[in-house]
């Protein structure tokens, strides 16, 4: 129960900022971060900055990201931005565009 | 098609939160609530802002005005600093209100209200940042600007105007000069590093611009 969740229509235009996990079906601007994992919807659009323990888009996220644990660009996902993260996968239909630096 | 969110109790969101649906917050909102749909307030629910919604339940803590279009209940717990407006409003035992309460229907002017208050708090905060760097920048280079004010206010005296500090002390106790004119003459001569020139430089824009910081 301890999460928040973005429903579908709200839009969030500023900085949030978290412990739990965060679910996003709608439009955030601005800035995110937790420190939980964060989920981002299909059909969710966020034009941030994201820092992440783990991040999983099915959605659009026009912005950079870091994650401390693991990227996962699910189908129908679309990234814009540069990536800083231990791991990341790109599913087949996903789109991405950007960098992506991980410690080696 | 009314989705649900949740702004979980370890959540902070600074900005605005608009939309359709419905909302509970149990966490920390600062910034704008307006939302066409229910929004419910959490007992572990920090909000600093006006909530604007069809439906408004409160539970924990709002500093801002709350406002209805349809029901406003505040149950045991609310704690409202602000004023409360809308068609049907509800407090049960335990809720707590300081404000203004209106059964005449949702808050009118709460939006123009609140766009100039904030207009009004954000010119402040930008005069403010150039008005910083101003004043640092009169530290560091302090010989020419403070010669400079007090050579404009003894404007009388010109001639004698190549023997600085005499005529300036001639000039403070003739004129009522302020206080901050002779403290930036003294100084002058001793040195330009003492904070108190500081003092009078900062006086119009800096005080107003602290006390709106305040």
């Amino acid at each position: 129960m301890a999460q928040t969740i973005i429903g579908q229509g709200l839009t969030i235009e500023g900085e949030i900022t978290s412990d739990d996990e965060v679910t996003v079906a709608g439009t955030v601007r601005g800035r995110l971060v937790s420190e939980g994992a964060v989920a981002v919807d299909a059909g969710a659009v966020i034009e941030a900055d994201v820092r992440a323990g783990a991040l999983s888009v099915a959605g659009s996220v026009t912005g950079n990201v870091t994650a401390t644990d693991r990227v996962d660009l699910l189908a129908g996902g679309r990234l814009v931005g540069d990536v800083r993260t231990a791991r990341i996968t790109i599913q087949d239909g996903a789109s991405f565009k950007g960098n992506v630096d991980m410690d080696v | 098609m009314s989705s649900l969110s949740v702004i979980g109790p370890g959540t902070a969101i600074v900005g605005g939160i608009r939309g359709s649906g419905d909302i509970e917050i149990q966490g920390r909102v600062e910034g704008s609530v307006v939302v066409e749909g229910e929004v419910v307030i959490a007992e572990t629910a920090l909000i600093k802002s006006d909530v604007r919604a069809r439906r408004v339940i409160v539970r924990g803590a709002v500093r801002g005005s709350v406002s209805a279009d349809e029901l406003l209940i505040l149950e045991a717990g609310a704690r409202v600093l602000g004023d409360l407006g809308a068609p049907q409003v509800g407090i049960r035992p335990g809720g707590l209100v300081r404000g203004h309460v209106s059964t005449a229907g949702p808050l009118p002017l709460e939006k123009p209200k609140a766009a100039p208050a904030q207009a009004a708090k954000a010119p402040p905060a930008r005069a403010a940042t150039p008005a910083r760097p101003a004043t640092p920048a009169a530290r560091p280079a302090p010989p020419p600007a403070r010669p400079a004010t007090p050579a404009a206010r003894p404007v009388p005296p010109p001639p004698p105007s190549v023997e600085r500090t005499e005529p300036a002390y001639v000039a403070r106790p003739a004129a009522p000069a302020p206080a901050p004119a002779q403290a930036v003459v003294h100084e002058e001569p001793v040195a330009d590093e003492p904070p108190p020139p500081v003092v009078p430089a900062m006086p119009k824009g800096a005080r107003a611009s602290s006390r709106k910081r305040k």
